[in-house]
């Protein structure tokens, strides 16, 4: 995708705003049934039907006429008053986990917690987000960031590419690539960021930056022969080689070893890199911004003269980054995402034209999935305090959107005394609304824990006591507060699985009025366009 | 069950599998008289199981890692204390070509805890403090102890030079294990091996959760060769192995 390519879809779309999926030849733009023939691109040749996504992808163009109603009717912001745009994405982050982060974040502070609210729970608009993909109820991180980043809701694991691509086949995605946010952001002259607790190169953050029909193509090395030979490129190398602007000014997050050739020993750990091209691409990014720095431990990313440098690149670790409750603990130092958000915003706020700031607490997701709720809340209120951050940092000019891409089997179950330790087992009431004298039990007489799986691997600590009259292990025997302490699960699989409910979305600044009642997730896009009116500031910024 | 108390399932573990066992008791290999090896040397050994279970496990030793691999299932669980507080560990697949790597989180939420030396001394290091020592065994260098731990009886025929068994007898309940010591694998098989492994394409167990409908995976979860619980130890039908306590 080429900057003509987007002008071209500019003047043929029938809306102000089109955004395209066309290759970078400048093909023909051809709309639907009903739009006018494209202009020919540069090169003069002719496009496929369809290739232009912003006037017949249902998505993209319900998303559009909702944002158009809307504001037409409710919304007092007009088009392009947010100057700045920061996306928080809660990996995972259903409305269980918001709730019983809020509590935990509390009690951590000695207070009873319920009370408490997360930093974004005090955003004056919010509503609820239907997340599925176009071909499953319960979706994967590759669509839904997609749908939130591009406006285009596509099929699980597929990354910013519409869903008329085939999950692992280069070539049924070309063409039917999707413009994202970021991308915009950049043609429009503004500074862009993408900060991660996960690999820079995992569904999340690439969903921003790069397109690809699989996920896992994080690195050449994973990528199948003819996939390369299609042309398709991976997704660590889209973000150094990122065409639009001049490049992504900030980098934050894991994934390291994505980033180096396998002739070079990571140094941190005793791996080698797992390029397979021999890119060195860490390198590559000092090399092409000479007003660039690269670092991978905390000591180094505190020492960047942010005044000075303008384009950051930041991997702490091999793979994703430790998790909030054991970051203290990395041998060699990781930023918090607090801190990888404030000095982001530091290095984005330079530019008078603006910035786009995507965050992602990566982990949440992780904890879960391992039935690990403890790490899952503390990464929660990690992002709460990375959001935090950001409201002192960002001035009223800024738009942010706190939201998850999809939620998990998580539970909060029981009739837990008000104050009851969250991560605890269920101490329900007296007859007089007073603690209990002794825990709530089932109907075999044991103890639960409030927090709880659907399903997944259950019950941690290993299985030594385990209660073989209910086949529930005896609570009372263990801590289950302990940060390592798996909650019990209903149904047991390997891993614990993802859920297909609304999730929650939280705005503040110009256009956040957009954001409220239910919504689909490709709206999220639509807001983001409105507020920042990034379509016709990348167009504006070309001519 | 925390991993470092259930190192004795690697005893039962990784081979014992269903396949017939070569019952000829071959005895332990004495390897100063043809290896002049030391403890910190690249080298494997190959235990034999014999009695109530029948296995082959071999222990590869280079540097800072340690991997125990079961050449019938093709399973490895293969560990580097390069960074002594921060091991990784990696589970190989040898025969789809695939590795799951688990990161320090990984380990956390697993709650896998495991001592360098157990892994290395084939989980025998603190079984000898509670053992008494018998005196000089056949081979040179090698010691015998025996003694009770829990209802078990343990006789270990131990190599200095090693740091290993060469023979190990557990005796419970009647029946009897004996992993047998039948042959060192030499330094450059042994790099070979873990040069492959490191080839093969690896998954994150993090990302297990987002992966699932991957065939590999799907087939290795559904056998139970991975899950999201302590043990890292299975039979060749990935069945986690419960294995005694030693401790």
């Amino acid at each position: 995708m080429k900057l003509n390519a987007i002008v071209l879809a500019m003047t043929t779309a029938i809306a102000a705003l089109a955004l395209t999926g066309c290759g970078d030849d400048g093909e023909n733009g051809a709309v639907g049934a009903t739009g006018p023939a494209g202009q020919n691109g540069t090169n003069g040749q002719n496009g496929n039907d369809g290739r232009d996504h912003t006037a017949v992808n249902q998505w993209f163009t319900q998303g559009q006429a909702t944002v158009a109603n809307a504001s037409e009717t409710s919304v007092s912001d007009p088009k392009g008053r947010a100057k700045n745009i920061i996306l928080f994405v809660g990996d995972g982050m259903g409305v269980s986990t918001l709730t019983a982060a809020r509590i935990y974040q509390g009690q951590q502070r000695g207070e009873s917690g319920e009370e408490n609210r997360l930093s974004f729970e005090t955003f004056p608009y919010s509503g609820l987000v239907k997340t599925y993909s176009s071909n499953q109820q319960t979706p994967d991180s590759a669509p839904t960031m997609s749908a939130i980043v591009s406006g285009v809701k596509t099929k699980d694991g597929i990354i910013s590419v519409s869903d008329a691509a085939i999950r692992g086949n280069c070539t049924s995605g070309q063409g039917n690539e999707v413009m994202s946010a970021l991308e915009l952001a950049e043609i429009a002259g503004m500074s862009t960021g993408v900060v991660s607790t996960a690999r820079l190169t995992h569904a999340t953050p690439a969903a921003t930056y790069s397109h690809s029909v699989e996920r896992n193509w994080e690195s050449d090395r994973d990528m199948p022969q003819a996939a390369l030979d299609a042309g398709c490129h991976d997704i660590a190398s889209q973000l150094i080689d990122f065409p639009y602007g001049d490049g992504i000014e900030v980098a934050l997050g894991g994934g390291r070893s994505y980033f180096m050739p396998n002739t070079v020993t990571d140094p941190e750990y005793a791996r080698a890199g797992r390029r397979n091209d021999g890119r060195n691409l860490t390198t590559e990014w000092t090399s092409k911004y000479s007003d660039g720095a690269y670092v991978w431990n905390r000591e180094q990313f505190l020492a960047v003269d942010t005044s000075t440098t303008h384009h950051l690149l930041g991997l702490f670790e091999n793979s994703h980054m430790q998790y909030e409750a054991d970051r203290a603990d990395d041998a060699a130092g990781e930023p918090s995402l607090a801190e990888m958000t404030s000095r982001a915003l530091d290095v984005l706020k330079q530019n008078d034209k603006g910035y786009f700031l995507m965050v992602e607490a990566g982990r949440i997701d992780h904890a879960h999935h391992a039935g690990n709720a403890s790490r899952a809340l503390q990464d929660t209120v990690a992002l709460s305090e990375a959001v935090r951050v950001a409201m002192e940092k960002a001035d009223n000019d800024t738009l942010i959107l706190v939201t998850a891409d999809h939620s998990h089997v998580f539970t909060i179950a029981g009739y837990p005394v008000r104050g009851n330790p969250i991560l605890g087992l269920v101490r329900g009431v007296d007859d007089s609304g007073e603690a209990a004298a002794t825990y709530t039990t089932d109907s075999n007489g044991m103890p639960y824990t409030t927090l709880g799986y659907a399903n997944g691997p259950g019950f941690g600590f290993g299985s030594d006591a385990m209660n073989t009259d209910s086949y529930r292990p005896d609570l009372n025997l263990y801590n289950v507060t302990d940060v390592d302490y798996r909650q019990e699960a209903t149904v047991p699989m390997d891993s614990e699985t993802h859920a297909g409910e609304d999730v929650a979305v939280y705005a503040r600044g110009p256009g956040a009025q957009l954001v409220t009642g239910s919504v689909e997730q490709n709206l999220l896009f639509h807001v983001m366009n409105y507020a920042g009116d990034l379509a016709a500031r990348a167009e504006a910024n070309q001519n | 069950m925390k991993f470092s108390h259930s190192i004795c399932a690697l005893f039962t573990l990784l081979s014992c599998s269903t396949f017939a066992a070569n019952d000829t008791q071959s005895l332990p290999v004495c390897p100063t008289t043809s290896h002049q090896l030391s403890h910190n040397d690249t080298f494997g050994v190959q235990y034999q199981l014999s009695g109530a279970q029948h296995g082959t496990l071999q222990l590869l030793r280079s540097q800072a890692q340690t991997a125990y691999y079961n050449p019938e299932n093709g399973v490895a669980e293969w560990w580097n204390f390069a960074i002594a507080d921060h091991p990784s560990f990696i589970r190989v697949f040898a025969k789809h070509q695939r590795r799951i790597d688990y990161y320090t989180g990984d380990l956390r939420t697993l709650n896998i805890k495991v001592s360098q030396a157990e892994m290395e001394s084939f989980a025998t290091a603190q079984l000898l403090k509670q053992l008494s020592h018998k005196g000089p065994a056949t081979c040179d260098g090698s010691q015998v102890y025996e003694g009770d731990v829990k209802q078990m009886h343990y006789r270990v025929i131990w190599s200095d030079e090693l740091g290993l068994p060469l023979e190990l007898s557990i005796t419970h309940n009647g029946q009897t294990k004996q992993w047998q010591a039948q042959k060192l694998i030499p330094a450059n098989e042994v790099e070979l091996t873990l040069s492959r492994w490191q080839q093969f394409s690896d998954t994150d167990y993090a990302d297990i959760g987002d992966n699932e409908t991957d065939p590999f995976l799907a087939q290795m979860i559904n056998q139970g060769f991975v899950e999201h619980s302590e043990h890292a130890v299975y039979d060749s039908k990935g069945k986690p192995m419960h294995g005694e306590h030693i401790h």
